[in-house]
């Protein structure tokens, strides 16, 4: 007896049910994570808990198909195994434990399973811990990625990892970092540092490029789980729309991103028939939903996922509504004024009045002497002005400050583009 | 109920002189608004009236010193108790010292097994 989103006589033979099985699985983790929390008290009890359901739900479910509820199968057998554990650790008496998880006949109400979540979501990202510590809380106790497979995204030793987790887990439990959502008044900053922990997360994979490195990349849409997860618990939280908009609305580029040989594609080149519709429509769906929640102030988010939208609703780079792009800029700058929006904002004034005025405001902005990307943007504006010798020296700026791998190998292809003027 | 223990750290006060008349009123509005949860604490003398003690590894007697030695901008002024149900809540209460808002205070749960 089989129903869901997958009965079993639909699930694909041998590979493939394993695939669907496993993307099943990964949906329901947080939420069950959470449930487990809750009843334990525990956030590594319940994760091995929980871990070790999978690994029954991933043998059994292919074979024998996907039971009713999977979120209720998963429970009840991270249930039975945190009473295994707590018996075998003897963290306290068994039959206290077997009370305390195995009492509630029935399935946990989705209520209870969201407040759960939510709790959850608000501990890995507690503004206590630090970045890196909440980066780590959110892939594996959020996204249930593996300590092997969070330490290889994030580039660290496993036993890095590993430590970095256990450490953080015993921040929580030491410092005792509370276990709740925010009260109402202090919800909009604890949120926005919540968004910015998956921000983070998306922009380390986004940054990594296509192609060059899946393990990376993998991280972009891992963010995007999580940013969905975020806007199922919060559908009425103008971050948590704009969040997802802007992330669904950038990745939407990805496979325009680099051509056949890895080299960048930069926005202006890219084949807009290769970018995906259906995540463009998601996004700009949610920019509307953001914008009809923010009457009296912009959210940061919402706007820069309206930026994203401008361009990605745009048919071609030229004919891109550069004084709605500007105006977003403008309302951005009342909410979040920082020295690189005001770069961009200036980027998009070049493409609307020529490369003069933008470089006008390019270098009146100071203080950026260190931050490639202004290097780069003057280099592109003098090179279209014909400014070669400055030109040649931004791009040389910009490369020294390092950017990566490919965005490198993009400015020296300018530089190397430019007129020769000396014989140098 | 958890205790934390609110370290206060700030530049060198010294509470007997009239100029700090106005911040020993608001430490005793502090005291008083929270009466209910605080479990002790106290102003202490500069740091470079600080005694440091320790027993030499290989000897049996304590060597006194002066100290601490480090020369920073901000010394450990002064502490609190304060009794909370969470991280939370115990940073709420400290948002409140006075010297928040010309220093820093680090809140730390105190250790259930050790202590008197």
């Amino acid at each position: 007896m089989v129903a869901g989103d997958l009965p079993a006589g639909d699930l694909p033979a041998g590979d493939a049910a394993e695939d669907a099985a496993g993307r099943l699985v990964r949906e329901e983790w947080a939420r069950v994570v959470a449930t487990l929390v809750r009843v334990t008290g525990d956030i590594e009890l319940a994760e091995d808990a929980v871990a070790d359901a999978v690994v029954r739900a991933l043998e059994r479910w292919p074979r024998d198909g996907v039971p009713d509820s999977p979120r209720a199968w998963l429970t009840v057998t991270a249930k039975r195994r945190a009473v295994d554990l707590i018996r075998r650790e003897a963290r306290r008496s068994g039959k206290e434990a077997e009370a305390v998880l195995l009492g509630e006949p029935g399935p946990e109400p989705a209520e209870a399973v969201r407040d759960d979540t939510l709790r959850l979501v608000f501990t890995c990202c507690h503004p206590a811990l630090s970045a890196d510590a909440q980066v780590a809380l959110a892939l594996r106790t959020l996204g249930g990625l593996s300590t092997v497979e969070v330490a290889r995204a994030l580039l660290v030793s496993e036993a890095t990892m590993a430590k970095r987790l256990t450490r953080a887990k015993q921040k929580i439990a030491y410092a005792r970092i509370p276990y709740r959502v925010p009260p109402a008044e202090e919800l909009p900053r604890r949120l926005s540092a919540v968004a910015a922990t998956v921000y983070l997360i998306f922009n380390e994979g986004y940054a990594a490029g296509a192609g060059a490195d899946l393990v990376r990349v993998g991280l972009a849409d891992e963010a995007i789980r999580l940013g969905r997860l975020l806007a199922e618990l919060m559908p009425d939280e103008p971050t948590v729309l704009g969040l997802l908009a802007l992330m669904l609305l950038h990745d939407a580029r990805r496979a325009a991103r680099v051509d056949d040989r890895g080299h960048p594609v930069l926005l202006p080149d890219q084949d807009r028939s290769r970018w995906d519709g259906a995540a463009i429509r998601e996004g700009v769906e949610l920019v509307g939903a953001g914008l009809r929640r923010t009457p009296d102030r912009p959210d940061a988010y919402v706007v820069q996922a309206a930026i994203a939208a401008c361009h990605a609703l745009a048919v071609s780079y030229p004919r891109t509504d550069w004084d709605a792009v500007i105006s977003w800029y403008d309302v951005l700058l009342t909410v979040h004024d920082t020295p690189v929006v005001r770069l961009n904002r200036a980027v998009a004034v070049a493409e609307r009045d020529g490369p003069a005025a933008g470089l006008a405001l390019v270098d009146q902005l100071g203080n950026l002497d260190g931050y490639p990307w202004w290097h780069a943007s003057r280099a592109e504006l003098l090179h279209r002005l014909g400014r070669t010798e400055p030109a040649r020296a931004a791009y040389r700026q910009a490369i020294a400050l390092g950017m990566s791998e490919p965005l490198t190998a993009h400015l020296r292809r300018r530089l190397a583009e430019l007129p020769d003027g000396t014989l140098s | 109920m958890p205790t934390f223990i609110a370290l206060i750290y700030t530049a060198e006060v010294d509470w007997s002189r009239p100029e700090y008349a106005d911040g020993l009123r608001e430490y005793v509005a502090f005291n008083e608004a929270h009466a209910a949860i605080l479990r002790g604490g106290h102003a202490l003398y500069p740091s470079a009236t600080a005694a440091c003690v320790r027993v030499p590894a290989g000897t049996e007697e304590a060597v006194v010193t002066d100290g601490p030695y480090a020369e920073t901008k901000e010394a450990l002024t002064g502490f609190m108790l304060l009794e909370c149900a969470d991280l939370d809540e115990a940073t709420a209460v400290a948002a409140e010292i006075p010297a928040t808002r010309y220093g820093t205070v680090e809140v730390r749960q105190l250790h259930p097994s050790l202590g008197i």
